[in-house]
């Protein structure tokens, strides 16, 4: 078995002093955002990116890795007690646990989140410690069609396939398309839609546009609503959370199922980890029916809460693997990190293996280590993360405003970036008001020009040739699998909107 | 925001949406379709006048012509869509803010009527327009000043400026703590990183006292 051997090795390199730091504070600040309502784990990256270039690579990425990892683990909190799921992967977990939570099992439900997201990462992560080397043998033959295929699949997947509007995901996969052709062309030297502005030759940094559109853009789109919008209520949790063993029995197979639900989807570019959240709750709510569990839908079931939360971490484990093996990133937040990948002149795929090895390996076992501290630091002091929850949103916000301007500003000093940064802020803004989806930007921002070297190189082989595209097994299924998804995304808009016209008063439901 | 069970969301009964007066009623989303259109033609006109270097083909303008295809596209089949359906604020969940189809994801769940109620945005009808202009604007006004003076007057003041600007903006009721708090801020990432990381701030005309 060489992946033991080589994740031993990885250990050996994480557990340095300074690495275990990078580590703990990895898991304390993403644990932090993810309790704090409104900031997803994509922002904290994207905030933290351009401040961890100072430091080498591998802390960097060690530090990510427990900013994701910690996200998910807080990103519940906000939900059991207030009602108002920080981000929209926690929803399927806020049903059973704000139930919970009302009846007075606040306790139990952040502890049953704890576990699940710690049982979940790490089945996930071992899968894929196994699987990663597998992955990287499939990667070796692709060509440059079967990488056009695989962007392809990304790009329409999240616009399209999953998104709530079509036109509207196709429309934001356009402009991310947009912003990533701006910049000297690789290829040929040529300056494209600069205006003849030095400081736009390198692109526009992928960091503003991260920060304009998550950050800033959110920034806005609460300073639009915070005076009209009812605040919640929020549930006080008392002492540890802790959970009895009858608890832990009953909530084991619904985190293993979750577990199931959530890995495959790890590996699919389909957003992240709301699809399979919402697969694992509806799973256990059958189950409860064929059960008669009077629990569920009332005072709050334990499986309905488990579940979810172990989907959620284990796509975030797969992600990882997904992201380091073929360099595909399945959701915005493994967007942002190959980015941040890339600002390291590393491209993840087949090469990083064989080149940085050493730095990979470190990076999984890191990931273990951060599940590790990430279950210590939330069990025994739920509550005392709960506290997070009575920071005012007005402090919040503005020190959110204020990094913003001290990321992008530390990136190269450079005033048109902040110009920049405060244009997408308010395009990120207006993209919130019209419930334009945001992921597909981001996606094709950093898929993008990947995506168009593929193409062209593809095309320059063929001679202008357009079967190229569609002349392996590989490309040819990846475009049946696409094709079978749109046409199940299809019938379901269609079905839907047949559904509200029938209902007059729903008349005005955005496609 | 969200999909969220039934029985909170009647805490906040939502308003009834307002009747439709004029055209432009519930058709605010017209203005994403100009920005949609005015990138399209910026792109359309960088595409034309491109001063193309090299002979490899395809060259550098394949993937723009494509990507303005679909800019043009997406614009006018959103403005037939907004024509068509007036777009009232509306109480539908929306996950990720249109990331996700709340339909797809109500299917995969099972949920029928116990979860459909929805936190309405909450609209009061007294308020003429949905969003909040004017504190939108203060903030935006006080990152234009922030970016404008930078350089003159240096990261301290002005990033404790955007600070206590955005509070009070968000409902602070403590200017003068606001304002303690915005200096402490703004001088502890002054501080951790001239010295700390060694990446440089302006300090503008505060320079010598520093």
């Amino acid at each position: 078995m060489d992946q033991i051997s080589l994740l031993l090795e990885g250990f050996s390199n994480a557990l340095t002093p300074m690495n275990l730091l990078w580590v703990v504070l990895g898991a304390i600040l993403g644990t932090a955002v993810g309790v704090l309502p409104g900031m997803g784990s994509a922002m904290a990256v994207a905030l933290l990116l351009p401040i961890t270039f100072s430091l080498e690579p591998t802390a960097a990425f060690i530090m990510f890795a427990g900013v994701y990892f910690g996200g998910l683990f807080g990103d519940s909190t906000a939900g059991i007690l207030l009602n108002t799921p920080g981000h929209s992967s926690a929803i399927a977990s806020t049903f059973e646990g704000h139930r919970m939570a009302k009846n007075g099992h606040a306790a139990k439900a952040l502890a049953t989140c704890a576990l699940g997201a710690f049982i979940g990462g790490l089945i996930a992560t071992t899968l894929m410690v196994f699987f990663a080397p597998a992955l990287v043998k499939l990667a070796t033959v692709f060509g440059p069609a079967e990488y056009f295929a695989l962007a392809v699949f990304a790009f329409l997947a999240i616009s399209a396939v999953v998104s709530e509007s079509v036109i509207r995901g196709l429309a934001a996969l356009g402009i991310g398309l947009a912003l990533a052709l701006v910049g000297i062309d690789g290829p040929s030297g040529t300056a494209r839609f600069t205006l003849g502005m030095p400081e736009l030759f390198d692109g526009i940094s992928v960091v503003v546009i991260t920060v304009g559109l998550l950050a800033l853009g959110e920034v806005f789109h609460i300073a639009s609503r915070i005076h009209r919008d009812p605040v919640a209520t929020r549930i006080t949790p008392a002492g540890k959370a802790r959970i009895t063993w009858v608890d832990f029995r009953k909530a084991l197979p619904a985190w293993l199922r979750g577990t199931a639900f959530g890995a495959p989807f790890g590996l699919i570019p389909a957003g992240g980890a709301e699809v399979p959240t919402f697969l694992a709750y509806g799973t256990e709510k059958q189950l409860a029916k064929r059960r008669r569990d009077p629990e569920f839908g009332t005072t709050g079931s334990i499986r309905g809460l488990a579940a979810p939360e172990a989907a959620a971490n284990a796509t975030a484990g797969t992600a990882m693997g997904a992201l380091l093996a073929l360099g595909l990133p399945t959701s915005a937040t493994a967007a942002i990190m190959l980015a941040a990948f890339q600002q390291y002149g590393m491209q993840p795929g087949p090469l990083l293996f064989e080149r940085s090895g050493d730095m990979v390996w470190a990076l999984l076992a890191s990931l273990f280590i951060g599940l590790v501290i990430l279950v210590a630091i939330n069990l025994p002091f739920a509550s005392v993360w709960a506290k997070l929850l009575s920071i005012p949103r007005h402090y919040l916000y503005a020190g959110i405003t204020v990094f913003s301007m001290l990321g992008v500003y530390a990136i190269s000093s450079s005033l048109v970036d902040l110009w920049l940064l405060l244009a997408i802020g308010l395009v990120g803004f207006m993209m919130r008001r019209y419930n334009v989806p945001l992921a597909p930007v981001l996606i094709a921002v950093i898929l993008g020009p990947m995506a168009e070297t593929e193409l062209r190189r593809a095309l320059a082989v063929s001679q202008g040739d357009l079967r190229i595209l569609v002349d392996s097994p590989i490309t040819i299924t990846l475009y049946a699998v696409l094709a079978a998804g749109l046409i199940i995304s299809a019938i379901q808009h269609l079905r839907h909107r047949h559904d509200h016209d029938k209902a007059p008063a729903k008349e005005d439901v955005p496609a | 925001m969200s999909i969220t069970p039934a029985d909170t969301a009647t805490a906040q009964t939502t308003a009834a949406p307002p009747r439709a007066k004029g055209f432009w009623t519930g058709r605010s989303e017209f203005a994403f379709v100009a920005f949609l259109y005015a990138l399209a033609v910026f792109f359309t006109i960088g595409t034309a006048t491109m001063h193309v270097l090299g002979k490899a083909l395809p060259g550098p303008r394949l993937f723009p012509v494509i990507v303005c295809v679909l800019l043009y596209a997406t614009a006018t089949m959103l403005a037939i869509h907004i024509i068509r359906h007036r777009h009232l604020p509306d109480t539908e969940p929306h996950p990720g803010h249109g990331d996700f189809s709340a339909d797809l994801l109500s299917d995969l769940a099972h949920i029928t009527d116990e979860h459909t109620a929805t936190r309405g945005p909450g609209m009061s009808n007294r308020s003429r327009t949905y969003s909040d202009w004017k504190t939108v604007g203060m903030i935006a006004g006080a990152a234009v000043a922030f970016i404008s003076l930078l350089k003159v007057v240096g990261w301290i003041l002005c990033a404790a400026f955007l600070f206590w600007v955005v509070a009070h903006a968000l409902g602070s009721k403590r200017p003068v703590f606001d304002l303690g708090l915005a200096l402490l801020l703004s001088s502890v990432i002054q501080l951790a990183f001239t010295a700390g990381l060694g990446l440089p701030l302006p300090s503008g005309f505060l320079e010598g006292l520093l």
